[in-house]
This record gives C-alpha cells, sequence and structure tokens, in this order.
C-alpha cells in the first residue's frame, strides 16, 4: 500500500469523509430525477474508502461480502417480479416523503440502485487489496 | 460532428493504438484506457448534436440532447473502467512474477515456429529414403 | 418406421459397446441385430406398389435444416443391400475374429455407427441429410480403415482416405448448395435439371465427390490403401456399400444433369480411365485382396460410365450392375477373408490347389467370379448385357468411345478374375488349411446364392431395379433384365469378351511377375506431408508468437478496410466546433493523450490519463450530459488511484524500444487515428434520424417513475443491459481477488 504519512493529509481526510458520505447518499438518492445514481455513489463511496486505507484511517477489507451482497440484491430485484406475474426486472414505484430531499418517487430501482453501490465499493476495496499489499520483494532493484 | 471533437477522437484512438502495440502492460492498459475514451466519444456525439441534459423537468424535447447514447455511453464507461482495472490487476501480477510488467512472446508460438524448422532438417534427411521404399500395403 | 429404424441402430450401438468389450465376437452379434431389422424392413416395402413416404425431423424450419428421409424406389433397393449385406457382414465378422482379438467395442460400434450412416445417406431426402451422412461414412471408414491403429502404413492409408474422400465431401456441399439453390428448395425429390454456368459448376463439383467417393481415377488412390482394414470391412464398405455411395449420388443427380454436356464428359472421362486402369492393375497384383479391390475401382468405373451416359437403357443398365456388383463383390472379399484366415496369406503365388480343400469357398467364388465376369446364370449377365444393350443403341463418337472403354474394361475383368480363380484354387502345391469356420461360409454363400437367385426369379428383381432406374430416368421403364436373350448382336459381344479374358487371364496367370508399386498413394502420401509443412512453415512464420506485432497486422488490416469510408469525405458541411468550449476541451484532450506517450515516466504517463479523463468529462458536459460528466470524473479518480497503487512497484520509468519498431508503431498509430477521424466526419455527412426525444421523456416520467431519462433508461428500459453490467462489475472484483491471492503460491515456485 502506498501510504500518505503527512499529518495535513489525514486530517483533511478525516473532515472530508462526512461530506464525501453525505454528497454519496444524496446521488443515491437523486439519480432517478437528478444526475446521481447507484453507480456515481459507490465511486464515490470508494473514494472514500481509498483515501482512508491510503491514509491510514481504514483497513479496507470485505470486498468478497459485498460484491455477493450487491449481486444478491441486484438479481433479487430482477427477478422478484417473476413472483407476481410480472415481466423479469419490472419496476416497483413508491411515493414517499423524505425530510430533506421533499418529495421522492422511488421503488425497486432503488433498491436496485443499492446493489449496485455495494458491487462498486467491492470494486475499489478489492482493488485496494489487491494492487496495494507489498509482496515479498524478489529482485530488490525492481521494488 | 465538429472537425474538434473528430480529431480529438482520432488522437485518442492514434495514441490509444500506439500504446496498445507496446511491450509494457501499464502502457497497454493506458492505452486500452484511452481507446475506451475514444470509443464513449464517439458514441456518444454519433448520437447526435449536443443539447440540454435529458432531465424531464427541466427541458423542452426540442433542446434536448439525444439521452440514448448517453446511456449507453455510461455503460460503456463502466465496461472500460471494470477492464482498466482488471488489466491493472494483471500487469501486477505479471510485476510480481517476473519482475517486470513486459509482455513476453507467446511460448505455444514459438514452439510451433521451431517445429517447422525441425520438419524442414527432418524432410532433407528422409527425401533420399522414401524413394528407394515404395508403401508396401498398397 | 425409419426413425425408429435409426433409434434401433443407436440402441445396438450401445450393446455392440458394452457386449465388444468382453469380446468382438459378441459385439459384432449384437450388432448385427440393427441391421437385421433394417433389411426385414427395406425388403418388405420393396414388396408391392408403395408410394415413396417421408419422413422428418424439422430442426430450424426458416433455413430448411431438416432431417428429412424418403423411401424412393432407388432408395429402398439401396438400403436393403447395405442392411442385407450388413448382416451378413456381422454374422461373417463373427467367423473372421478370434475371441482375443483387440478392441472389440470400437470395432463393432463404428461397423454398426457406418451401417445407420449408410442407411441415412440413401434414404435422405434434404441436401443436409445426404450431406450429413456422407461425411459420417466417409469419418467411419477413416476409424474403421485405421482399426489396427499402431501400424504406420494403416494410420497413413487411413488419412489418405480421409483426406480424399473428406475433400470429396465439400465439393458435394457446394455442388448440393448450388443445387438447392437453382431449384429455391432443398428437397432432393424436387432436383429440376440445371443449366447455364451454375449447372456446369454444380455437375463438375458433384461428380468429382462422387468420383472421390467411388474411388475412381484419379482419386482411387485411398481404396487400395484402405484394403489394410479387417477384411469385413473391405467386403462391406469398399465392395458393396461406402464406395457405392458415389454411384448412387450419381444416380441420384441424374435428373438434374442429364442432358448436362460437362457431367457427362467428366463422368464417362472418371469411368473409362477407371475402368481400365483398375483391371490393368489388377491383373499384376499377387495380394487377393488388392486384386478384388483395383477390380472395384474398374467395376465402378464401368457403372459411372453407363450411368452418365445417361440414356434409359444405360441407366437401367448402371441400376442392374450396382445391385449385381454388390452381391458378388462382398461374396469375393467374403472368400478371400476365408482363406486369409484359414491359410495365413492371401497372396496369390503361395496359394494353390484350395479347391479341394476348400471346396465350400471355392463353388461360391466360383459363383461370384462367373457373375463379375458376366456369364451366366448369374445376376452379372444379364446386368452386363444390358450394358452392352446400352452402347449398342448409342450413336458415333459416343458409341466408339464408350464401346471401347465397356469392352476393354471387360476383357480386364474377365481376365483378372481368370487369373485370380486360377492362381488361388488351380493346381499348384497345396496349402494346409485350418478347420472351416460356418460363420465365415455361410454368409459368403448366401451372397453367391443371392447372385444365382436373382438370375433364376429375374422377375423379381426386374421389379426392384425397373422402379429404381425409372426413377433416374423416366425412359428406363421400357426395358427389362432378360435371363436368355438368345444370340443377338450383345450376347455375341459378350461371349467374345468372355473368351478374350479367359485367354488373356490365363496367359498373364502363367507369367511370374513383379506386383506394381503404389505410386499414385505414395503422390497422395507426399502431397499431403508436403502440405502439413507447408502449414507448419506458414504458421511458424506467421505466428511468432510476438503480441506487438499480431496487434500491428490487426490494426493495419482494419485501417486499410476503413479506408473504404473517406471516399465519402466531403469539406462542405464541416463545423469547426460546436462552442469554444468544446474546441478547448479536444485539444485538450489531444494535447494531454500525446504528452502521455512521450512522458517517460510511469506516473507521469498515469497522470497525465487522469487530465484526459477530466477534460473528457468538461466534454460531456458541454454535450449535455451530466451523468456521464459526473460518473467520468468519479471513474477517473479511482483509474488513478488504480494506477498510482499498481505502477508504484514498477520502474519509474518504461523500458526503452528499439527505434524502428517505433517508427513501424508510430506509423500504424498515426494511420489509424486519421482513418478514424475521417471515418467519423465522412459518416457525420450523412443524416441522422431524429432522436425519439419526446417519447423517452414521457415514458422516463410516467411508467418510469423519474425524471432523468438517462437512468430510467439504464434502470428501467434497459435494465437488463445494466444487470449484465453489474455481473462484469462483480466478475472484475473476483478477478482482481483472485489474481492477488494467487500471488503467494506462484511467487514460491
Amino acid at each position: 500500500m502506498i501510504e500518505i504519512h503527512s499529518p495535513t493529509a489525514r486530517r483533511g481526510v478525516e473532515v472530508a469523509t462526512p461530506l464525501a458520505l453525505l454528497l454519496g447518499t444524496y446521488l443515491l438518492f437523486a439519480g432517478h430525477n437528478n444526475p446521481g445514481g447507484g453507480f456515481a455513489a459507490g465511486l464515490v463511496f470508494g473514494c472514500v474508502v481509498a483515501l482512508r486505507s491510503m491514509t491510514g484511517l481504514l483497513k479496507a477489507s470485505g470486498s468478497f461480502v459485498l460484491i455477493a451482497v450487491g449481486i444478491l440484491i441486484v438479481t433479487a430485484v430482477a427477478f422478484s417480479p417473476l413472483l407476481w406475474g410480472d415481466v423479469l426486472l419490472d419496476m416497483q414505484i413508491v411515493e414517499t416523503k423524505l425530510p430533506i430531499l421533499g418529495k421522492v418517487k422511488s421503488g425497486s430501482a432503488f433498491v436496485f440502485d443499492i446493489g449496485v453501490t455495494a458491487i462498486v465499493v467491492g470494486l475499489v476495496v478489492a482493488l485496494l487489496n489487491g494492487l496495494g499489499s507489498t509482496p515479498r520483494p524478489r529482485e530488490t532493484d525492481n521494488s | 460532428m465538429s472537425v474538434s471533437l473528430a480529431l480529438a477522437i482520432g488522437t485518442l484512438t492514434g495514441v490509444g493504438l500506439y500504446l496498445i502495440t507496446a511491450r509494457s502492460l501499464s502502457r497497454i492498459v493506458l492505452g486500452f484506457s484511452l481507446l475506451g475514451h475514444a470509443a464513449v466519444l464517439a458514441l456518444l456525439t454519433a448520437g447526435g448534436p449536443p443539447g440540454e441534459a435529458p432531465l424531464a423537468d427541466k427541458t423542452t424535447p426540442e433542446l434536448t440532447a439525444n439521452p440514448v447514447p448517453q446511456a449507453l455511453a455510461l455503460t460503456a464507461i463502466v465496461i472500460s473502467f471494470g477492464l482498466t482495472l482488471f488489466l491493472l490487476a494483471l500487469a501486477r501480477r505479471q510485476q510480481i512474477l517476473s519482475g517486470n510488467d513486459l509482455v513476453e512472446d507467446d511460448l505455444e508460438d514459438q514452439r510451433i515456429a521451431v517445429r517447422a524448422e525441425e520438419v524442414d532438417l527432418l524432410d532433407d534427411q528422409q527425401s533420399d529414403e522414401t524413394q528407394q521404399a515404395p508403401g508396401v500395403s498398397s | 418406421m425409419i426413425l425408429w429404424i435409426f433409434a434401433l441402430h443407436g440402441a445396438a450401438m450401445v450393446a455392440a459397446a458394452l457386449l465388444g468389450r468382453s469380446s468382438i465376437r459378441r459385439g459384432m452379434a449384437a450388432a448385427g441385430v440393427a441391421p437385421l431389422v433394417g433389411a426385414i424392413w427395406a425388403i418388405s416395402q420393396l414388396q408391392g406398389d408403395n408410394a415413396p413416404s417421408t419422413e422428418e425431423i424439422v430442426w430450424v424450419e426458416q433455413l430448411e435444416l431438416v432431417l428429412r428421409f424418403s423411401t424412393t424406389p432407388l432408395a429402398l433397393m439401396m438400403a436393403a443391400l447395405v442392411s442385407g449385406i450388413g448382416v451378413l457382414v456381422f454374422v461373417y465378422g463373427v467367423g473372421y475374429f478370434d475371441d482375443t482379438a483387440e478392441g472389440g467395442a470400437r470395432f463393432s460400434t463404428t461397423l454398426l455407427g457406418f451401417s445407420a450412416s449408410m442407411l441415412g445417406l440413401v434414404l435422405a431426402d434434404s441436401v443436409w441429410t445426404l450431406f450429413i451422412f456422407w461425411e459420417f461414412t466417409s469419418v467411419t471408414s477413416f476409424l474403421l480403415v485405421g482399426h489396427k491403429n499402431t501400424y504406420p502404413a494403416t494410420q497413413a492409408a487411413a488419412r489418405r482416405a480421409l483426406m480424399i474422400t473428406g475433400a470429396g465431401g465439400l465439393a458435394l456441399l457446394a455442388g448440393l448448395l448450388i443445387l438447392a439453390d437453382n431449384v429455391g428448395s432443398t428437397s432432393l425429390s424436387d432436383l429440376s435439371p440445371a443449366s447455364g454456368t451454375r449447372g456446369t459448376v454444380a455437375a463438375v463439383l458433384i461428380m468429382v465427390a462422387a468420383a472421390t467417393k467411388s474411388a475412381q481415377f484419379p482419386f482411387h488412390v485411398w481404396l487400395p490403401g484402405a484394403m489394410a482394414a479387417p477384411t469385413p470391412v473391405s467386403a462391406y464398405l469398399h465392395s458393396a456399400t461406402m464406395v457405392k455411395a458415389g454411384v448412387f449420388l450419381v444416380a441420384l443427380a441424374g435428373p438434374a444433369f442429364g442432358d448436362t454436356v460437362s457431367w457427362k464428359v467428366l463422368g464417362m472421362a472418371f469411368g473409362i480411365a477407371s475402368m481400365m486402369w483398375g483391371g490393368f492393375i489388377a491383373l499384376r497384383h499377387e495380394d487377393a485382396k488388392l486384386i478384388l479391390a483395383w477390380g472395384t475401382i474398374s467395376q465402378l468405373g464401368l457403372i459411372i460410365t453407363v450411368l452418365s451416359i445417361g440414356t434409359g437403357k444405360a441407366v437401367f443398365a448402371g441400376v442392374s450392375i450396382i445391385l449385381a456388383h454388390a452381391l458378388f463383390k462382398a461374396a469375393l472379399f467374403c472368400v478371400v477373408g476365408e482363406i486369409d484366415v484359414r491359410t495365413g496369406t492371401r497372396n496369390v503365388s503361395e496359394l494353390g490347389g484350395l479347391s479341394r480343400s476348400m471346396p465350400i469357398a471355392f463353388a461360391v467364388a466360383v459363383a461370384a467370379s462367373l457373375s463379375m465376369a458376366g456369364a451366366p446364370p448369374l445376376l452379372g449377365f444379364p446386368a452386363k448385357e444390358a450394358a452392352i444393350e446400352a452402347v449398342l443403341g448409342l450413336e458415333g463418337l459416343e458409341q466408339l468411345i464408350a464401346g471401347i472403354g465397356i469392352f476393354g474394361g471387360s476383357v480386364l475383368t474377365v481376365a483378372y478374375t481368370t487369373r485370380f480363380l486360377y492362381l488361388v484354387f488351380g493346381p499348384g502345391p497345396e496349402t494346409t488349411v485350418a478347420p472351416v469356420r460356418w460363420a465365415m461360409t455361410i454368409p459368403s454363400a448366401i451372397l453367391a446364392m443371392a447372385g444365382f437367385a436373382g438370375y433364376v426369379f429375374i422377375g423379381w428383381v426386374n421389379d426392384i431395379v425397373i422402379p429404381a432406374a425409372t426413377q433416374v430416368n423416366p425412359a428406363s421403364d421400357k426395358y427389362e433384365l432378360i435371363a436368355w436373350p438368345g444370340l443377338k448382336t450383345a450376347f455375341v459381344i459378350s461371349m467374345a469378351i468372355i473368351a478374350a479374358g479367359l485367354a488373356l487371364g490365363w496367359v498373364i496367370a502363367n507369367r511370374t511377375q513383379e506386383a506394381p508399386d503404389a505410386r499414385g498413394a505414395n503422390v497422395a502420401d507426399r502431397t499431403l506431408d508436403n502440405v502439413l509443412i507447408l502449414a507448419d512453415e506458414v504458421a511458424g512464420r506467421v505466428q511468432h508468437g510476438s503480441l506487438p506485432v499480431y496487434l500491428v497486422t490487426m490494426i493495419l488490416t482494419v485501417t486499410l478496410a476503413g479506408t473504404i469510408f473517406l471516399g465519402d469525405l466531403d469539406t462542405n458541411g464541416w463545423v469547426a466546433w460546436d462552442s469554444p468550449f468544446q474546441a478547448i476541451l479536444s485539444a485538450t484532450i489531444a494535447i494531454a493523450a500525446i504528452g502521455g506517450v512521450a512522458v517517460g515516466s510511469r506516473l507521469g504517463a498515469a497522470l497525465t490519463l487522469g487530465a484526459v479523463g477530466v477534460a473528457m468529462a468538461g466534454l460531456f458536459l458541454t454535450h449535455g450530459a451530466p451523468d456521464l460528466a459526473l460518473t467520468q470524473l468519479l471513474v477517473e479518480t479511482i483509474v488513478v488511484v488504480g494506477f498510482v497503487l499498481g505502477l508504484g512497484h514498477l520502474h519509474r520509468r518504461f523500458p526503452p524500444v528499439e527505434p524502428t519498431w517505433r517508427m513501424i508503431r508510430l506509423f500504424v498509430a498515426i494511420a489509424g487515428g486519421l482513418v478514424v477521424s475521417g471515418g467519423l466526419l465522412a459518416a457525420s455527412a450523412r443524416p441522422v434520424g431524429q432522436a425519439p426525444v419526446e417519447a423517452l421523456q414521457e415514458g422516463s416520467v410516467d411508467p418510469g417513475g423519474g425524471n432523468n431519462v438517462v437512468n430510467v433508461i439504464l434502470t428501467d428500459m434497459r435494465a437488463l443491459d445494466t444487470l449484465g453490467e453489474v455481473v462484469v462489475l462483480g466478475a472484475v472484483t473476483l478477478g482482481i481477488l483472485a489474481l492477488a491471492s494467487t500471488r503467494s503460491t506462484a511467487s514460491n515456485r
């Protein structure tokens, strides 16, 4: 792992984290009416994970669980309409009122997006683990 | 499509092609990434001229950009994102195994070339013998 | 019923595979059940005037991909031969093999597989069905010829047979497709006369296919080598059935090509050349099986000749000879196999005096030989008589050529038959003989008896042959086989042929001579070897293993192909840019991309890539695609992180590149980029259809439930694609995890 040891950077990441999480959550909800969506939200969360683990604030793990859960969610959303006789991937729509976002018209598409988010975060974690960790050096001149 | 866009796409393609013909895997990954950009841009601009963002409540249909290529391009971005990350993992593994990230010549293919040379040699040795001994069974 | 018979063959193949494991003889016995039922069915269908019935299995109806079978008279006659001789061969195999023989399951299953394929071939009623079963017979023949698979000579013979008949199969497919396209139907019963260039091409292709299968000069070289197979195979495939497939094809295509000149000329050329050359070589061989094999080449030449002459009488004669030949040639092969098993040799110069020690075999051989020579009182006589009559009915040059060919070929046939009989059974040191094996003797006796019965009950044979020949040429219904024609011209010619042949055979038999070498087969083998060597060399040059060179080749090819789009380039209506931002961002992208190449350090290259991504996001914004811009920015962030992580362990700088190679790559890359730019500009000059934006917006809001059309498309309208995309991401994650986790074991090597 490439680590950033500057205390300033660590502090900056600590401050930025809640803002980024808020942004990601907003994107997740906004997707249906405004730019955003599950993929973008996942990438924002992924950036948070990446920055925090690079500054040593977090030890990223659990990518397998994340993609397993994500794929379970998206396939469940995809196939559940078949249970009540609709076609594959038929999206249900619900209208709710949420405190900040106001009236939100969403539904199973939102659940689908949560699954996508989980997969993307899982991918980023796998990337950090897979590319980041330093193997035992074999040839010193290359490391 | 404007000329500047076409040139940008052409440049991305050219640089991408130059990079994927390199021996260094990290350059190949960069090349793939650029080719992905070129494809996304071509896809998007092939769908029509620029317009306003396709948000149904904020625009009128006449002024809106075509949303279909945008959706396709979004998928393309995601897939090339996945491909790039996977190639990076491959490059990393190659580096761990061999100390560098160079693409080596394919061993199987090299064996074929070697065999072709061997057959040449055998053929020269055998050509006299076969003429003396015709097949008996047929 | 036909389909059930095939099912039975399949079941019997399983049974033969199971039983043949312990003993080849049990396998052969089990396998024989299927052709027995097939033969009973075919013969029962031949009785009375049944209208042809059709059975089919439809696979892809629109493409007319169907398995379709039809019981036309010709098909039934062939089916009766295939299954009838099949039963006898399987029984014969029980006697031929010892219990210790190896590969019992393989052999009996393959032989039955051949039997089923051959049945499918003759009953086929669509070009696909015909072709598939044709190829099946080639493949099973290859496996059977190569049964003793440890001998190099056997391997070479099997390969030769496969290559030649396989090449013929390709010619057949091409010919049939042209023909079917001409007619507009894939059904073989719909074949109509083909004319013009296409007709000529199809005629040549199909005739060549028939010649490869029926071992016609110069494609005959595979048949003598195929004698490396066990004798039941030679008796079944290489005399009675598979080699008849070519002849059958000539008969089948007769209605389509009867009037095509190239068909007739080519067929007669193949036929007469084979008749002469086959008979000539048969006179010189010492191996009894090879004598018969070359005789088969000669006899098939006779059939091809008369069938391609195509007159009513000639076709009638051809179909009659098919029947007669199958009976007597199978009988002769059976006798030779019996001699081989009981004396340990089939070299005619070592044999002699077998007429006393093997009396039944002697009687069978004499009967079959008489039929082959065209002498009464056997079926071969009226059939040969019909052929001579047919030639007498021709005129001018055609009569002269066909007459000389058939006369010469027949004299040679009588001569090698005489020599064969005289050397094997005539006076000489008596060979020691093992006890009789009835399982071998009885089938050969039945075959010889059938030839005799066919002469005695000639009316019954006529009932079979006349409808079959009429199917090929409607003019054939005027003719019939006549047991005793009296002193007519044809009869006199027949007798002259027999007399001349006897004299020639007698003279040759008393001369010592050297067996001919296998020059033709050697030429075929060497050609094949050279093709393989050439393939190796080409592959060695082209497939050199360097990935960059492969890529450059591919890119160059696509670039060259892409240049055709540049013809549409027209500078009218070009717009420099849609907005100033677009121009600036495009320039940024181009500069950053080129800079990425120029930068020598890996991290620098990764960062310029990031710059390109950010500029791309800007372009998306100017194009009205905020979703793309957002995603692109975020993706770029993660990718740059990935690059830093992945490349951080490598050398800071890229390894040096050889200058010439760099120039080639540069040239290819620039050419590719220019063609892409030009192609895009040329394409954008074409009118673009109006995007259905309004409909999409409405659909997005109402059933989609969202205002962001792009996202609704992704999560609702094209949700299945998105699901697939998500699965791809999952797979990438697993791939990265797998690549990372195998590390420790791999580096411990």
